[in-house]
């Protein structure tokens, strides 16, 4: 156990180190750096004297290997320097929309267990009946649309039902609660609705799957009721593969949102990667997909500890 | 396992007889199992015989501008209205297709290919080509699959080839993981050791005997990756980073004047978002039955 723990955790740094180089050497072969696109406008003005020092100024003339390492070794210390384009620390630039986007995530990783856990289990439980398509169907459905068509699909039903707009300009939570509600509660359904999809389609396999075990037949046989049978025997054994798609969704959702953020005006991660690749602004791009993907790799291995903590079988191989 | 090595080189390759009756008993079988399958693929078919007809079936030029009909609402002339620039939202839901099926079946057919090759190999090989490869794939898989298109589509420029690389690059490790595992089961088989005492070379032994185990999960892959590659498509489109303008293509149609207009004339914000919608339905629904129909784990008792 202990140590599959360790190996587990060890290997999460040389994962950590390949998502580095594979974004450093990735966006510089992205064409035109952040200073040629500052001066993009006054093209010719500006001598090639003053590019080179702004270029020595971001240590972008430094060899690459040198440039990597220096950048690296600020990571360790987490230390991810300024944005290029905007010279503010890569931090002020992040935390408030890490706050948003965690929200976001947040409330659609809500919205989607709330709705796929009791339509997972109906569904095998009702296997092969009208109950099972009409899951069935709704959660494929979930899969094929869009979250940001849903999004303005949401925005034009409020337009024309209503007549009321979500508010445009985000307002913290801490600020006002209900304001922050309004706002982010359609972006959340309508990623949540595409994320239930996966997650009840999950619940459904695992469920048909746990149904079928000897243990289940022998609560059966012994006349526990239905209900006990499956809170107690079937939903604790089925529940593992779906928090593990629960829990991989949530962490790609905090970077991954970058058209739903588009749709609803909101300031998030995703926007800001595509308004950093704009401007190549490499500090920020590189600390934001540090960002992404760590998450990612941490929620895999605390995912992993998971298993082994509730699965035995898994903690004595 | 260790104990069934016995050799049988002539089960190995030859086609079974009557391989064309049996795929069409298999058809037959599955239309009448799986009406939803089904279903999912007269969509797909419908869809197909869309973008090869598209010249036939569409009324109007899908790139043509008509500042006389702006906006216009849906109407005899124009069976689901005319976008800001007067053109055809009908025509350019045709011709859309072509765009959507190009690159969905361009990015998934090469991912899942290149991703079960991988995959295979990696497991035949085992040791430390599977340890460094299972690495690299963590790399790869620890980007959110958008995050990492956005990134490739920037660097590569937006042509539709180059979308199409952008949006399969990151199918490929979801491929070999998958693959990889049903593989690995495959390689303890007699048959391969059988191959291998043969004296077939190692390429001809992933290609020729492991590759045609894995069709299963393999067309499982694909056709999930299908729906997949045709909304990363449309999202990439609509950031304005995909298919660029005017060429027509569903995503691109509800970028820009379809929000602005949304309230005025919803109809450029909602057909193609349906289009989408329907199409992607479609592949799952297919997808799915199929998965179900391959895997007798799932079937019911």
């Amino acid at each position: 156990m202990w140590k599959y723990l360790v190996k587990r955790f060890l290997l999460m740094f040389p994962t950590l180190l390949g998502v580095a180089l594979l974004t450093f050497v990735l966006i510089r072969v992205i064409p035109g750096d952040v200073v040629e696109l500052r001066y993009a406008g006054d093209r010719g003005s500006v001598s090639q004297d003053v590019l080179e020092k702004e270029r020595a100024r971001f240590g972008l003339d430094q060899p690459l290997w040198r440039q990597f390492a220096t950048w690296v070794l600020g990571v360790a210390r987490l230390d991810f320097g300024e944005s290029m384009w905007t010279g503010a620390p890569i931090w002020q630039e992040i935390r408030l929309r890490f706050a948003l986007s965690l929200q976001v995530a947040i409330m659609a990783t809500l919205v989607a267990v709330v709705l796929a856990i009791p339509l997972g289990v109906l569904a095998a439980l009702k296997q092969d009946s009208w109950i099972d398509y009409a899951v069935r169907i709704f959660s494929i459905a979930g899969l094929a649309t869009p979250s940001f068509w849903l999004g303005i699909v949401f925005i034009l039903l409020l337009l024309v039902v209503f007549h009321w707009l979500p508010p445009m300009i985000y307002t913290p939570f801490w600020v006002s609660p209900w304001e922050n509600l309004k706002q982010l509660i359609w972006p959340a359904l309508a990623v949540g609705y595409r994320y239930s999809a996966v997650a009840t389609r999950m619940t459904r396999s695992a469920m048909l799957e746990v149904l079928r075990e000897d243990y289940i037949r022998t609560a059966r046989a012994k006349g526990l009721v239905q209900r006990l049978i499956l809170a107690r025997h079937a939903l604790k054994n089925a529940m593992l593969p779906v928090l593990t798609v629960v829990a991989l969704e949530f962490a790609f959702l905090i970077g991954g949102l970058v058209v739903t953020e588009q749709v609803f005006n909101l300031n998030g991660l995703g926007l800001l990667f595509v308004q950093a690749v704009a401007h190549r602004d490499y500090t920020l791009i590189q600390a934001l997909v540090m960002l992404v993907a760590g998450v990612f790799i941490v929620v895999n291995f605390l995912m992993d500890i998971g298993y082994a903590w509730i699965d035995p079988r898994i903690r004595y191989r | 396992m260790a104990i069934a090595r016995v050799p049988v080189p002539e089960a190995v390759e030859a086609a079974p007889p009557g391989a064309v009756a049996r795929w069409l008993a298999a058809t037959r079988e599955f239309c009448r199992a799986r009406t939803l399958g089904a279903v999912g693929a007269a969509v797909i078919v419908v869809m197909f015989a869309v973008a090869l007809l598209a010249p036939v079936l569409a009324a109007y030029d899908p790139e043509a501008v008509d500042f006389g009909a702006m906006l216009a609402r849906p109407s005899l002339a124009h069976w689901l209205g005319t976008d800001s620039f007067g053109r055809d939202v009908l025509s350019r839901l045709i011709f859309g297709s072509r765009t959507a099926l190009m690159v969905g079946f361009g990015a998934s057919v090469l991912g899942a290919t290149l991703g079960a090759i991988l995959g295979v190999g990696s497991a035949y090989f085992g040791g430390r080509v599977d340890l460094y490869l299972q690495r690299v794939m963590d790399v790869f898989l620890s980007f959110p699959l958008i995050v990492l298109a956005l990134a490739l589509v920037a660097i590569l420029g937006n042509s539709i080839p180059n979308l199409i690389m952008a949006i399969m690059v990151p199918m490929i490790p979801r491929s070999a993981l998958v693959i990889r595992s049903s593989a690995l089961a495959i390689r303890e088989m007699p048959f391969v050791d059988a191959a291998r005492a043969a004296g077939f070379g190692h390429a001809r032994i992933v290609l020729r005997h492991m590759l045609p185990n894995v069709m299963a999960p393999y067309l499982i892959m694909l056709t999930a990756f299908l729906g997949q590659a045709i909304l990363a498509e449309a999202s990439l489109s609509f950031l304005g980073l995909g298919v660029q303008e005017p060429t027509a293509a569903w995503g691109l149609m509800l970028r820009g004047a379809a929000v602005e207009f949304a309230e005025t004339a919803p109809w450029m914000a909602i057909f193609p978002g349906l289009a989408i919608s329907l199409s992607v339905f479609a592949f799952n629904l297919f997808g799915d039955s199929l998965r179900d129909a391959l895997d007798p784990r799932l079937r019911t008792q």
